[in-house]
């Protein structure tokens, strides 16, 4: 089963993810797959308060900011939630000195969720909406929001449910069978 | 407190308006907009003592609540501890906040702090709030 959920910064969306996948989970071992990479005291900071959220629900962390399907080797066939997508299209897109293009990195990073999920009982999937600034960036930027965005649409065909976060509320976009 | 979420240029503050109109028969006379500030003096005023009678019965509508953020965050001030005065105070108000974190993150570190500040005082007050509406192109999406 895969889970998609999507919200701005501050929407209260990691909190959510993470209560939706103790519940799925219901006791089975968590997995905890974190994207994001520490470059500064900025980050640092947000890690520490992720990891604040997530204390007391034993979660067992996996840090994979590239190649996510290899991830999948280092877990038993259970719960796992992925945090955030935003940072893996990151990782995966400026991994190397020039940039890639969207097409590739949508399709690298849909093919290894595809399998991601078909090895896992449940998957949660933390995206980001990055989309309703209304700002017109440079080329690169403009290219990573093409790639995120057609992986989040590319995701909620795959996935069970898809929920938006709005204000620490969720709201359903696509209802699970 | 009632709390409206949504993106710029969405018909918030007029959608509030017409329906404080509808429901309670009231006037826009009754209510009192405050528009992305504080009025001078409000948050001294003790919560328990002297609430004047004037501002008691009118509804505050907050209006452009996130530039307020904005404001207090540049100017020092503690944004969360100030709305939860506030709150006491006026707990029947309404607030109307843009919902500005749907974007790339920001360069300026400034900005980044100010979205994600918006973001976590609008969570809270929204588990606070009677009820919270979305509003997008004008009409209104009740979601608690």
């Amino acid at each position: 089963m895969m889970i998609l959920i999507m919200g701005g910064s501050g929407s209260g969306k990691s909190a959510y993810a993470e209560e939706y996948l103790v519940r799925l989970a219901r006791g089975s071992r968590k997995y905890y797959l974190a994207t994001m990479q520490v470059f500064d005291k900025e980050g640092q900071t947000k890690i520490e308060r992720h990891r604040r959220l997530r204390a007391g629900k034993e979660f067992v962390t996996i840090e994979q900011p590239t190649d996510i399907l290899e991830a999948l080797e280092k877990m038993e066939e259970q719960s796992a939630l992925l945090e955030c997508m935003s940072n893996l299209v990151a990782n995966e897109m400026f991994s190397e000195k020039e940039p890639k293009r969207a097409e590739e990195v949508s399709e690298k990073i849909v093919q290894e969720i595809n399998l991601l999920r078909n090895g896992l009982k449940h998957l949660v999937i933390v995206t980001n909406n990055v989309f309703e600034d209304g700002n017109v960036y440079d080329e690169t930027t403009m290219e990573y929001i093409q790639a995120l965005g057609s992986i989040n649409e590319k995701m909620a065909v795959m996935a069970d449910t898809v929920i938006e976060v709005v204000v620490g509320i969720p709201l359903t976009i696509k209802e699970g069978k | 407190m009632k709390l409206y979420v949504g993106g710029y240029a969405q018909g918030k503050l007029k959608f509030v308006l017409q329906r404080i109109m509808q429901e309670n028969g009231k006037q826009q006379e009754s209510c009192m907009v405050w528009d992305g500030a504080i009025p001078d003096g409000e948050l001294v005023k003790e919560a328990a003592t002297q609430v004047d009678t004037m501002s008691q019965s009118k509804t505050i509508i907050f209006n452009n609540f996130h530039q307020w953020i904005k404001n207090c965050i540049q100017q020092g001030g503690c944004p969360e501890k100030e709305i939860m005065g506030l709150l006491e105070r006026y707990p029947d108000c309404i607030i109307i906040s843009d919902e500005i974190g749907n974007g790339i993150v920001p360069m300026d570190a400034f900005e980044r702090e100010y979205r994600e500040r918006t973001g976590r005082i609008l969570v809270e007050l929204a588990k606070q709030a009677e009820e919270v509406e979305r509003v997008i192109c004008g009409i209104g999406q009740r979601i608690k």
